[in-house]
């Protein structure tokens, strides 16, 4: 998942978790998705590896 | 003495020079008698021809000098001269037989001023790119936080492409580097940036960045181009401009969203920092953690107070909830950032004191001790498990 939306997701689920008064269901489903959502984004964060690649000739080239 | 003057004697057809005869031998006497020289004066009466000569006068205070510089030498130059300019010239003195005119075939033209002519062109350009707004600030786009595709316009052999990807690798390796090779000096420069410009708007990307190492300034005419400068502005993502030289601004540079002194700057400018952001999940998974747990707190102490005024059957059935939450604290406890070990919903830890987090480390009869959110108990494996 794109690291962005990610970490977007995850601070709108930090500040829900915070202000609003949800019943304990739904904060503990918020909370699975939070740890979930951060393990991803740590993961993605120390294991990515630089990818590095040409524009072919023809890609983009006068469509 | 000398010879009398007869003044009818050549007053013939065959006395007398055909008007093409004197010209071409007055030609022929100034080019023997003038060789190529450098010659200083004053532009005026500047004019240029849809042929693309160039035709104009070289004065000082008393004299002047026809002048013509034809289009095969004019267009190496960035633009042309101003009426007023101070110009140094080099050419050949010679006759213009057609005109019977004295005049100079100018080869190469330097302006004495500051700057001179590349300063003439870029006024020139920016001026026009002014008038379409294209140096308008509210055009400036942002940077996008977290890049996922970063183009990269420059020289596939260049110190600024190894530059960029060892930045893009140390700060922010999630995105993809996409290189768009163009060639960013001499001949033949300026059309292949303007179509590594044009390409970028069929990949997909974030941002992009134009850039080159350093170099003498002349070499960076292409970045002055106006042609460059408007391939630039049409680019439909955010674009870095780093062409890598400190004291001249490209016309590029003012054209781009955003501008950097070198590549390396470039490619710091478009990425952040994946340390920064550690830290700020590390945050987030505090703060989420904090969150469950003061609401967590709320429910219990509502479970208490409700369990005193009821009891019985219903008791049953708050102490399972009770316990639930109970489980679901020893996850915050693990959650904590400095110590994600393990998302249970107790710890588990041997007589070491490390985390048991695999079967193997739980045979058959070892002792340890498990980790809830209020305590700890003694516990030992009744039954070896299997790995799953």
């Amino acid at each position: 998942m794109d690291f962005g939306k990610q970490l977007e997701r995850l601070e709108a689920i930090v500040r829900r978790l915070e202000a609003e008064d949800l019943d304990l269901d739904e904060a503990l489903k918020l909370f699975e998705e939070g740890v979930e959502r951060l393990r991803a984004a740590r993961e993605q964060l120390t294991q990515a590896e630089l990818k590095v690649k040409k524009a072919l000739k023809d890609e983009g080239a006068g469509r | 003495m000398g010879t009398p003057l007869d003044l009818f004697a050549a007053a013939s057809a065959e006395g007398a020079w055909t008007v093409g005869e004197v010209t071409r031998r007055a030609r022929v006497v100034i080019e023997a008698g003038l060789p190529p020289l450098w010659v200083r004066g004053e532009v005026s009466g500047f004019k240029a021809w849809r042929s693309g000569h160039w035709y104009f006068t070289l004065r000082d205070k008393a004299c002047q000098l026809r002048c013509v510089m034809f289009s095969k030498d004019n267009r190496r130059l960035p633009a042309a001269p101003a009426d007023g300019m101070q110009v140094f010239t080099f050419g050949r003195p010679t006759m213009w037989e057609e005109k019977g005119e004295f005049r100079l075939t100018v080869l190469e033209l330097l302006s004495t001023e500051q700057g001179g002519l590349w300063k003439l062109a870029f006024e020139k350009a920016k001026a026009a790119l002014l008038k379409d707004g294209l140096l308008d600030p509210a055009r400036k786009r942002r940077l996008p936080p977290f890049p996922r595709r970063i183009a990269v316009v420059t020289s596939p052999d260049g110190a600024a492409l190894r530059d960029i990807e060892a930045v893009m690798a140390r700060r922010w390796p999630l995105a993809e580097l996409v290189l768009v090779a163009a060639q960013v000096q001499g001949d033949g420069a300026e059309a292949s940036v303007c179509a590594a410009l044009a390409r970028l708007a069929h990949l997909e990307l974030d941002v992009a960045i134009v850039g080159r190492g350093g170099g003498a300034a002349e070499d960076l005419w292409t970045f002055n181009s106006e042609r460059v400068a408007r391939a630039l502005a049409a680019v439909p993502v955010p674009v870095i401009c780093a062409v890598g030289h400190e004291t001249d601004v490209t016309l590029c540079d003012l054209v781009a969203d955003v501008r950097a002194p070198t590549p390396s700057a470039a490619a710091e400018a478009a990425t952040p920092d994946r340390t920064d952001v550690l830290v700020h999940i590390a945050h987030l998974a505090e703060r989420l953690a904090r969150g469950l747990t003061q609401r967590s707190q709320r429910v219990l102490d509502r479970l208490d107070r409700t369990g005193d005024r009821l009891g019985g059957a219903i008791g049953a059935r708050l102490e399972r909830s009770r316990a639930l939450l109970t489980a679901h604290s020893a996850r915050l406890d693990a959650l904590s950032p400095l110590k994600i070990l393990a998302r249970g919903y107790a710890v588990a830890t041997g007589a070491d004191g490390r985390v048991l987090k695999r079967v193997a480390q739980l045979s058959a009869g070892t002792s340890f001790r498990l980790r809830v959110t209020d305590g700890a108990v003694g516990a030992r494996v009744d039954r070896s498990g299997e790995s799953s």
